[in-house]
């Protein structure tokens, strides 16, 4: 978003919100007359909340809020494999296509977890996880890549904060930001607990998961790997799995991710004359 | 008449011409990694005359292969691999509405995250942990985890020996 829209959208919301409260200042002065009526102070401080709470979820909240969604993805999968070069390995190659993904600019986090289903998830702030299970259907280092691209894509593109927004209103709070829940904790507890909810047990939307794809795949090719590997591990889960909606209901099927990863390849010309790795994989180093 | 006046037209015409074409025709890019480096040449065994940081604008004299030449905002030249850089300007990890949301939400939130990236958990995620019923061990590795570091570095070992990025052959 250029700064010419933010301002204008910003100024919008601005004057939106000040009409808003000096209606309800107008309607609420009469009655509050005999026991001295609202201070101007507090109405301007009620404004920056409302007004900050509309506004987009900034780079501090998110760091906060990821480690909140992190602690629950660790709790539910039994914690994560504690082993030094599993964890290095990992690390190097999610750093490698997180260095020039569309969100460079923050330090982000890859763990194992023990979990032996095959799934991998992403919170906030660059926390990625991707299970044991997974792990061991993954063949090389470009399939890997392409899942951790997936991932980080989640965080490039923001995808839980989006349901953040959403879900703190359903948490009925006016904001999820960090000063609501120093005097509530118990409302971002329920901001937090509806996202983990729809992460992990729900999913996200269909058209994000495959956003997801889509990018995760162009991270990887862009870093140098193999842009069909990840659409060839793809088929080899739904080969093990079957389009079972069930199973994956928190992602589209696989065929349909297929043929997005697939178009994607083509239309945005992506070779595959990357390298794969698969030795390097297998040591793991 | 003068016979002079036309032709000093023609000229102050192409000369306004050439600076425009120089406008309109340099393309400009963007850094699309944390950090890149400027080469002297075209490879990267070439050694390193710059580096560059995410974001930074390179107005592109050339392009060769998977290599573009380009020129610092100060002026340095340098070779960079293409697939570091984008033509559309990056927002950063925080957009101008975030930032006025955060100036908005007041000290008291900047207050409490200071340097929360830095060590383990914050005051609100510790709450958290705690009104949730999370253990200490989980607690721990999340603090393990936002600890762990790889330098760039590193990272750029990892490259190498891989023949990935800019060091595939």
């Amino acid at each position: 978003m250029n700064m010419r829209n933010s301002r204008a959208i910003a100024a919008a919301i601005t004057f939106g919100t000040i009409a808003m409260v000096a209606a309800w200042t107008d309607i609420n002065l009469a009655a509050d007359k005999k026991s001295g009526g609202p201070r101007f102070g507090d109405i301007l401080g009620g404004l920056g909340t409302i007004v900050g709470g509309l506004l987009p979820i900034g780079y501090e909240e998110e760091q906060s809020i990821g480690k909140a969604i992190a602690l629950q993805v660790i709790a539910r999968s039994g914690g994560t494999l504690e082993q030094p070069e599993l964890v290095r390995y990992v690390n190097l190659v999610g750093q490698a296509v997180a260095l020039t993904s569309d969100r460079p600019d923050i330090p982000y986090h890859f763990a194992v977890l023990k979990d032996d289903s095959i799934n991998a998830f992403a919170a906030p702030a660059g926390y990625v996880f991707v299970t044991n299970g997974l792990l061991k259907q993954v063949r090389n280092e470009a399939e890997l890549a392409g899942v951790l691209g997936h991932e980080i894509a989640h965080v490039s593109q923001k995808h839980i904060l989006e349901v953040i927004q959403r879900s703190k209103q359903l948490a009925g709070v006016s904001q999820a930001g960090l000063a609501a829940a120093h005097q509530n904790p118990q409302a971002f507890k329920n901001v937090i607990d509806t996202a983990v909810k729809k992460l992990l047990d729900e999913g996200l939307d269909q058209e994000k998961e495959i956003e997801a794809d889509k990018l995760g795949d162009a991270f990887a090719a862009r870093v140098g790997y193999d842009p069909t590997a990840y659409p060839a591990l793809l088929a080899r889960l739904r080969t093990l799995k079957g389009d079972d909606a069930a199973f994956f209901k928190t992602h589209p099927n696989f065929s349909a991710r297929i043929d997005a990863v697939q178009n994607t390849i083509q239309s945005q010309g992506l070779k595959a004359n990357g390298v794969l790795l698969a030795d390097r994989f297998a040591r793991r180093s | 008449m003068n016979t002079r006046q036309p032709v000093r037209i023609v000229i102050s015409v192409m000369m306004v011409l050439s600076v425009m074409a120089g406008t309109v025709w340099a393309e400009t890019v963007f850094v699309q990694a944390k950090t890149a480096q400027l080469r002297a040449g075209k490879t990267s065994l070439d050694p390193v005359v710059a580096n560059v940081k995410y974001g930074e604008a390179l107005e592109v004299r050339k392009t060769e292969g998977k290599w573009m030449e380009v020129e610092t905002g100060s002026g340095i030249t340098g070779w960079i691999f293409s697939n570091k850089t984008t033509t559309v300007k990056p927002s950063g990890s925080e957009d101008e509405l975030s930032k006025l949301g955060r100036s908005f939400r007041g000290k008291e939130a900047s207050d409490a995250t200071a340097s929360a990236g830095a060590r383990g958990l914050d005051k609100v995620s510790e709450e958290y942990a705690k009104r949730s019923g999370i253990s200490k061990r989980d607690r721990d590795t999340v603090d393990r985890m936002t600890a762990y570091k790889i330098t760039d570095q590193e990272v750029e070992e990892f490259l190498k020996k891989g023949e990935l990025g800019e060091y595939a052959k």
